[in-house]
């Protein structure tokens, strides 16, 4: 039974969709795709454009900056690797450019997290596999 | 869309196990002990048993689930149908078996679900459900149902200033329901102040804010008006369905708010030629309190922004108030079978014979099920025959 549960922290997954994103966040760049036929912008990744399934969707970069869209902090690990990291906050974050994606925000006071805040993001590669730089957000204007 | 009508379909039956927990009982076991209850309900035969409607288990998430089941029911159905939206997919599969006895290529539709959630499965929503390169958010740790949906019940909150006491009557009268509930999992009395004290989850939500895990099965026999008529049971007629389906996401930046059950509704109020003044009960999919409140509001019965108001006032209580809800004390104190509880109390309700929770001259009901994190919404208006 405890083998079941002494698993890794959960990784993302580089698949033909999602391999620019994970690239872009190795470059320290935060990327989203981009409609050439009728200019949507959408994260995460899909083979086509959401708006117009147009197959031309291009990857561009975000200046990282946005706002907290919603939010939550979790309490409870309902996944053993982040027992240790409760309370913690993940967030819905609404880029400048328009994209709306989950994010964690850290290093932050729960308490002082709201909806509206402005984020910036910054990159830290995983402890456990470092193949992987996820991208985190801060409140905006803090040290680099 | 089309002319809606009802169909031809009554619910003859319904079971289920006791639900808490049955530590090495499997999910299979759980699913035909259901199926058992619910033909020892309504008087027919595993025989009599044509068209087999299933979800798969989320503790073992199964290809061909409705296969391996009616083996193990030993059925030749004639039709067969599995099917997968999350919180929705009791009402979506009553609609489907409703749709083919109208239809005549059916006549005894048991629909089916059972899952050890409690003591089978680790409590990693999120992870095995969705497919690569779409769950890449399990990364920041948004794992579990509760921190999934904390973000629209935290999006709800901060745009209509809903308080905590707000989410807290949902749980106190649901709770006050379960404890006249003899087979309802939790029945120790809640009061606000123990609801205020509890433990966050996934802020905005706390402990009583959460649905209950079960081990439990449920099954839900619909058949034909003339099938119906020879039985033991009065029959329930379903008057109204509907779906809605946003799977678009957050590009529409409302759906943290409104969820699809307001089209689901719309259509299934429009085929029952009811509205929402006309509704005696509901059994709302309470996976959370926020999911009530929003319900609520997308159904018609309080304007968007004053679900909350509408339950503070009390008006969830089978004592006095103006639209009892989740009678049986739902997912978040009585058992959490997935959708399958709300159809089945909603029956037992238009049955009119259930004792000290039994709301007096219900005739009419409305079920909610929600699903795949403000995704999926199935609706269900039921009546007395
Ligand atoms: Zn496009």
């Amino acid at each position: 039974m405890s083998s079941q549960w002494e698993i890794p922290k959960p990784e993302p997954t580089k698949n033909e969709e999602t391999t620019p994103f994970w690239e872009g966040t190795a470059a320290g760049e935060l990327r989203f795709q981009e409609c050439e036929e009728c200019g949507n912008r959408q994260l995460p990744a899909a083979p086509a454009c959401v708006a117009c399934l147009s197959p031309k969707v291009v990857w561009r970069a975000s200046a990282g900056r946005g706002t907290v869209f919603s939010y939550t902090v979790i309490h409870h690990a309902f996944h053993p690797a982040f027992a240790a990291e409760v309370p913690y906050v993940v967030a819905d974050v609404e880029l400048d450019e328009g994209p709306i994606l989950v994010s964690g925000i850290r290093p932050v006071d729960p308490a002082a997290v709201s909806i509206g805040m402005a984020v910036e993001v910054w990159f830290e590669p995983m402890a456990d596999n470092p193949e992987y730089v996820l991208h985190w957000f801060r409140p905006a204007g803090g040290e680099s | 869309m089309g002319t809606l009508r009802p169909p031809r379909a009554v619910i003859a039956g319904v079971g289920h196990t006791s639900f808490g927990k049955h530590p090495g009982t499997s999910a299979w076991r759980l699913q035909v002990d259901a199926f058992r209850a619910a033909l020892e309900d309504c008087g027919l035969q595993a025989s009599d048993v044509d068209g087999l409607f299933t979800e798969s288990q989320f503790s073992e998430p199964l290809l061909m689930h409705g296969s391996l089941l009616g083996r193990q029911l030993g059925l030749r159905p004639d039709v067969l149908s599995t099917q997968s939206q999350g919180g929705a997919t009791c009402m979506s599969l009553c609609q489907t078996a409703a749709e083919m006895i109208d239809r005549g290529m059916c006549k005894v539709a048991a629909v089916v679900y059972g899952d050890n959630a409690k003591t089978g499965m680790p409590n990693i929503y999120g992870l095995a459900q969705m497919g690569r390169g779409q769950a890449d958010f399990v990364a920041h740790g948004l794992l579990g149902g509760p921190a999934m949906e904390a973000l629209s019940a935290m999006r709800y909150k901060h745009t209509y200033g809903v308080t905590d006491e707000m989410f807290g009557s949902v749980a106190v009268a649901f709770r006050e329901h379960a404890v006249a509930t003899s087979h309802a999992q939790y029945r120790d009395p809640l009061s606000m102040e123990a609801y205020l004290a509890s433990r966050y989850i996934a802020e905005p939500l706390r402990l009583y804010d959460c649905t209950i895990a079960s081990d439990g099965g449920a099954c839900i026999i619909l058949t034909a008006p003339e099938v119906a008529a020879d039985l033991a049971r009065p029959a329930v007629r379903v008057l109204g369905m509907g779906q809605a389906h946003n799977l678009d996401g957050l590009r529409d930046r409302d759906h943290y708010t409104h969820f699809a059950g307001a089209r689901a509704s719309k259509t299934a109020y429009a085929m029952a030629g009811l509205g929402p003044d006309d509704i005696d009960v509901a059994q709302f999919y309470d996976c959370f309190t926020s999911t009530v409140l929003i319900t609520l509001e997308d159904y018609g019965f309080a304007p968007k922004g004053e679900g909350g108001a509408f339950a503070l006032e009390g008006n969830l209580r089978i004592d006095g108030g103006r639209l009892p809800s989740n009678t049986d004390g739902g997912m978040l104190s009585c058992g959490n079978v997935t959708g399958w509880g709300q159809v089945i109390e909603a029956t037992k309700q238009l049955r009119g014979d259930q004792g000290p929770r039994q709301v007096q001259g219900a005739a009419t009901a409305i079920c909610s099920g929600h699903g795949g994190f403000q995704a999926n919404h199935a609706t269900m208006i039921l009546a007395v025959a």
